[in-house]
């Protein structure tokens, strides 16, 4: 069981740079991704969305794993800047853990 | 010998029949029949020339019994009807044979045989027509007057639109106030106008016309007559009211879904339903305090009641309006203090047409929309003064999310409201679910099998105010379609009764499912007495009389005997 975090989604949610909100969970991010990454990113926006911030920071190392590419990004059907969600889930993670 | 002078016309329905059928053998087969003075065979029957052509013959051969072997009934029987009218023979001398959908499209592999089967169908209906009598449709002369029931949204706006065609309307409602629910909401969607400003609207509406008269706490005891003109007692308050109307508006709305104890914690307080949310949101300003204490978090929980039929008081079907309605609220709620956190547990979101600007509108405000699966609906725990809502949250293949939460909104079902005293007058016939039923959903919506009493809103199913309004001025427009030609003409194809033989035992009269059956004195006994103007032809009547002294007109035991006989010269 994972407690929602509500600071988080405010945080994620009210940003400019995330907007996984449009994300319909079709899948097609994860077909096209070239590093085989563990972690779907949709999954991984949903965890964003969802305010669990646990696991999220759980998944750190796959977050930093991708190539940012864009693959993902050009592929969408829902126009979600998949890349840019990631870079700002980095700077969150750089931020608020590493403390950089 | 019959004298009846019979024209008997065979169609090829473009190859439709004549393909599997041969036709021309059809005719010759039943051209020297008793009676059958014309036997042709035409390419297409229901063409204006075939047409023409049977009218003509008609004419000529001073026709008295018409049959057409063609398609289904239900596809051309006023048009030959039409056909017989317009050369001045009683449309009810006329009888359809469906050599189509019962013989060639049901025969493909079997031509022979399908030939045959057409020839003693169409024996048959001469058979038939050898007996036919000419028929009157029954008429009735209209009362410009409906009687509205309920005075809600719905039975407001019937009551106006009537009275904007000159009709005048009573409107009865059980309670004490105008207005039902709608009444008692703040903002609506999808214009966030306030539901009691449009009563208001509307009632300021009614105050300017003299030809609408409105009764609280009233009641129907009791209806007679038939579709045009109605006498209907009600009850206002201790006094008894007669009234007589033409149309019957049925408007009598909803009730709300009340989770059992216990249900999502239901019971507890801070587990509210979402009207009553929508009550605490439309009293908030600045910020919403439940109980003295400021709300932050707030999870709604979708398809309370709707959708499952499994336990004791859920219903199968969705109740269409929650979803909108809950988005809604939220995003009012977010209008009132932004910095409430929401979540949305839902099954499915279901916000049609030009409601998804709701959801989309509540997406990017930051509501957290997360879909449970039906197997594993979430639950409700107190701990501390608030609530841990644990859902299994299906877009993430099933992670166990818990939320706490201040309140929890039940997006609950709506469900039909019980009006047994008022039923027991109308007998209208109710669905599965509870709500009143139309006779079609496309070809006859608002109609009920009562002719002249029409349903309206939430009465026939759960519905949001915009499509209740909707439905009560499609009801209106049938109402006054009736009313405002000044009679009604009815199928004359009913019972009737033999006066010799009925001994009024009143059998007849519990099977008929109408109430047209009524005991009447005549000379020394008492007989029973059809009124034809609520009478359906279905039937029920005939087969429960001991005495056999009942037929429906145009079906008699004559009739199907004769159509037998016709038949057994083949088999």
């Amino acid at each position: 069981m994972t407690k929602v975090n509500p600071d988080f989604i405010k945080k994620v949610t009210t940003s400019e740079e995330f907007n996984a909100t449009a994300c319909i969970n079709c899948g097609v991010c994860t077909a096209v991704c070239p590093m085989d990454v563990e972690l779907l990113p949709r999954k991984l926006f949903r965890y964003a969305l969802l305010g669990l911030e646990d696991k999220v920071l759980e998944n750190t190392n796959v977050i930093y794993q991708c190539l940012l590419c864009k693959m993902c990004e050009e592929n969408c059907t829902a126009d979600v800047h998949i890349a840019e969600n990631v870079r700002f889930l980095r700077s969150y993670i750089s931020k608020e853990v590493f403390k950089l | 010998m019959s004298e009846r002078r019979i024209g008997v016309y065979i169609c090829y329905c473009g190859g439709n029949i004549s393909d599997f059928v041969e036709v021309e053998k059809v005719r010759d087969a039943i051209e020297n029949e008793e009676g059958v003075k014309v036997a042709k065979t035409t390419m297409f029957a229901c063409s204006d020339a075939a047409q023409q052509e049977m009218i003509n013959d008609i004419h000529e051969h001073k026709l008295d019994g018409l049959v057409v072997a063609s398609c289904s009934p239900t596809l051309h029987t006023f048009t030959f009807r039409g056909v017989a009218e317009r050369a001045g023979l009683n449309p009810y001398q006329y009888v359809q044979v469906n050599v189509r959908e019962q013989v060639s499209w049901a025969h493909t592999d079997l031509k022979e045989q399908a030939t045959e089967k057409a020839i003693y169908m169409v024996k048959a209906g001469i058979a038939k027509v050898r007996l036919t009598q000419p028929l009157k449709k029954t008429r009735i002369d209209t009362v410009p007057r409906t009687l509205v029931i309920g005075a809600g949204i719905s039975g407001l706006r019937a009551a106006i639109a009537h009275s904007d065609l000159g009709i005048s309307a009573f409107v009865i409602e059980k309670s004490d106030r105008i207005g039902g629910w709608v009444s008692e909401f703040g903002k609506m969607y999808p214009h966030n106008r306030l539901g009691s400003d449009l009563i208001t609207e509307l009632s300021e509406e009614i105050k300017k016309r003299e030809n609408i008269h409105i009764y609280t706490e009233a009641e129907i005891l009791t209806k007679s007559g038939s579709v045009g003109d109605f006498d209907v007692k009600i009850k206002v308050k201790n006094e008894e009211i007669s009234l007589n109307v033409g149309s019957i508006i049925v408007a009598t709305g909803f009730v709300s879904y009340q989770p059992s104890e216990g249900e999502y914690a239901y019971g507890a307080d801070g587990v509210l339903t979402l009207p009553d949310f929508k009550e605490l949101i439309d009293n908030s300003k600045g910020e919403i305090i439940y109980q003295g204490k400021p709300v932050k978090n707030v999870t709604y929980i979708y398809c309370v009641g709707s959708r499952d039929s499994s336990g004791e008081k859920g219903h199968a079907y969705c109740s269409r309006y929650c979803c909108n309605a809950a988005i809604h609220a939220s995003l009012v709620a977010n209008d009132i203090s932004s910095e409430l956190n929401q979540f949305h547990i839902y099954r499915d979101i279901r916000t049609y047409g030009k409601y998804e600007l709701l959801y989309r509108e509540a997406l990017q405000n930051g509501a957290i929309f997360i879909k449970f699966d039906e197997a594993s609906p979430p639950r409700v725990e107190k701990s501390n003064g608030r609530f841990n809502v644990q859902v299994k949250d299906v877009l993430t293949f099933g992670e166990e999310i818990e939320i706490e939460s201040d309140l929890v909104v039940l997006v609950t079902a709506m469900e039909p409201r019980e009006n047994k005293a008022m039923n027991d007058v109308l007998k209208l016939p109710v669905s599965l679910d509870g709500f009143f039923k139309e006779i079609h959903p496309k070809l006859r919506p608002v109609e009920t099998v009562i002719d002249g009493v029409l349903i309206a809103g939430t009465s026939q199913a759960p519905r949001n105010s915009a499509e209740s309004v909707a439905m009560s001025l499609a009801a209106t427009s049938k109402s006054a379609s009736l009313l405002m030609k000044g009679y009604v003409e009815l199928e004359p194809l009913i019972a009737m009764v033999n006066e010799d033989t009925c001994v009024w035992c009143g059998k007849c009269s519990e099977a008929c499912p109408y109430s047209a059956i009524e005991k009447i004195s005549s000379g020394e006994k008492e007989i029973a007495a059809i009124n034809t103007a609520q009478c359906k032809g279905c039937g029920c009547c005939v087969p429960v009389c001991p005495e056999n002294a009942l037929a429906i007109k145009g079906y008699t035991d004559e009739q199907i005997r004769a159509m037998i006989d016709a038949m057994e010269v083949l088999l």
